[in-house]
């Protein structure tokens, strides 16, 4: 019972990975914006980043 | 009683006699084997050799005290052969000032003789005796027989409570023997002994349902409660099976890692060096020349190296699809720090950033850079590096531990199991320490499942 589990489970794991790496699969966040105007390849200062507002970290020790 | 001559063979012989106590009429199922027989209205127990059923003792129970679980004149078969039930007794021993309790059933077929079926706690054995004496070890922890190491489990004086019916030997309520066991499971060695003679015997691990359906009883056998000292683990004989399987997959994930690392193109499509003055004041954004992102819908590597030293840089990055205006947004940050305290020297943070874009459908693409820094930095001099179809090792990490994880979690209950056994036993853990021997215990039941294999 386990084991049948198991089988069906590493195969479902490696499928997995296969799928990631084929269709670039990422861990990373990043925010897909659709219908960005072409003017700003004209004027860049036009486009508001979604991350503008971040927090810079400013530390050191 | 008739007792003596040759032990017809074939489906066990009934009889009846009186009871010289009470005058009750008895039912003998074993003529000229068994050796005492215990009346069950007067429990008397009787000589069975004796013609005229000497009165050996008498004791007083309620008939209805202990009632077997499987009534006398029970018949079904044990490994092929047709067995009545003949006897039963309970057997008591003391631990730490605490009665546990078990029950015996004594079996008999004319042609094969005796066998017992033991019951603790909805757990059952089915017990022969011994043909040739096991070797046991010098400090008597372990003992073999047949090629097959068992260990010792428990120690204890047995005294018999209660009995019915007939036994192949000189019953007694009230008898007392030191009985040890020593385990392998699913079988179970016992030594008895007592001042007149030691018997071994060896026990193997029944399901109640099996007996229920052997004896063809009425109902459900009792639940098994706790973990019995031969009771099989479930989960040892899946332990060999799914580490092969891990291993297997494994190696497999190994060659889909070399296979991707191989046919993926890590293709460089855009590399550019830009310096940013965080003092000039201005508008920081701009864009870059559209590059093409070409082959199948997959991952782009975006790296960032900055000249960054006690310092930060951030970078609002948006890498624009030309043709559609589909733009994906996201933020980096590069900073170094370094020095030296009271503790030594230190550093935080690393000069090179990289991200991954997950699933970029090929076309033309430009990226949008918007640099923030300390205002009063001045120059920082930072390249971009923008790589298409790169192989990511992250995925081949979790699975690593995807697969390892119910591997684990197998063993981890396998020992678990084992522990719990060995914590009813004479030891806190099997004897010779508790994780090698719970190891021990698997590697033994990575053989057996071996064996049945």
């Amino acid at each position: 019972m386990i084991r049948n589990f198991f089988l069906v489970y590493g195969l479902f794991v490696l499928a997995a990975v296969s799928a990631a790496e084929y269709r670039g699969w990422s861990l990373n966040r990043v925010t897909q914006v659709l219908n960005v105007p072409r003017s700003v390849r004209d004027n860049p200062g036009s486009y508001r980043s979604v991350y503008g507002s971040y927090h810079h970290y400013t530390g050191g020790k | 009683m008739s007792a003596g001559g040759p032990t017809p063979a074939g489906a066990p012989q009934v009889g009846s006699l009186n009871c010289p106590g009470c005058g009750a009429s008895m039912t003998v199922r074993s003529f000229g084997n068994a050796v005492t027989i215990v009346c069950e209205s007067c429990h008397s127990v009787l000589d069975a050799q004796d013609p005229k059923l000497r009165i050996l003792q008498q004791f007083h129970a309620a008939t209805s005290e202990d009632p077997p679980l499987i009534p006398l004149g029970s018949r079904g078969s044990i490994r092929g052969v047709l067995y009545e039930v003949i006897g039963f007794q309970r057997r008591t021993i003391e631990v730490e000032g605490i009665s546990y309790s078990w029950h015996e059933y004594v079996l008999f077929n004319p042609a094969k003789g005796f066998r017992y079926l033991t019951e603790y706690d909805g757990h059952w054995n089915d017990v022969s005796i011994l043909r040739a004496l096991p070797d046991v070890s010098a400090g008597g922890t372990t003992l073999k027989y047949l090629g097959e190491t068992y260990r010792h489990f428990q120690t204890a004086d047995a005294a018999t409570a209660y009995v019915l019916g007939e036994f192949p030997w000189q019953v007694r309520v009230g008898e007392i023997a030191r009985v040890s066991d020593f385990v392998s499971p699913p079988r179970v060695i016992s030594c008895e002994g007592s001042d007149k003679e030691v018997t071994w015997s060896i026990g193997e691990y029944l399901a109640g349902r099996d007996i229920w359906k052997a004896f063809k009883l009425q109902g459900d056998p009792p639940v098994p409660n706790g973990i019995y000292e031969n009771q099989p683990s479930p989960m040892s004989s899946n332990v060999k099976g799914v580490w092969t399987l891990t291993a297997m997959y494994l190696i497999l994930l190994l060659s889909l890692a070399v296979g991707v690392y191989l046919m993926e193109s890590d293709e460089q499509v855009f590399e550019q060096t830009f310096e940013f003055n965080s003092s000039g004041g201005g508008e920081a954004s701009f864009v870059t020349d559209v590059f093409q992102l070409k082959g199948r819908t997959s991952d782009v590597e975006l790296t960032t190296n900055a000249g960054v030293d006690n310092d930060w840089i951030y970078l609002n990055y948006a890498l624009i699809n030309q043709d559609t205006g589909n733009a994906y947004d996201f933020g980096r940050e590069v900073s170094y720090y370094h020095g030296y305290d009271s503790d030594g020297s230190w550093s935080e943070g690393k000069t090179t950033n990289t991200v991954t874009i997950p699933s970029v459908p090929a076309g033309n693409y430009y990226l949008r850079i918007e640099p923030e820094s300390d205002p009063n930095r001045g120059l920082i001099r930072y390249s971009v590096t923008v790589k298409r179809d790169v192989p990511q090792a992250s995925f081949f990490g979790l699975a690593v531990l995807a697969l390892l994880v119910p591997a684990g979690l197998v063993t981890w209950r396998s020992l678990n199991f084992e522990h719990l056994r060995w914590a009813e036993s004479d030891y806190a853990s099997p004897p010779g320490g508790s994780l090698l021997n719970s190891v021990e215990s698997l590697a033994d039941a990575f053989k057996s499942s071996g064996e049945d294999e």
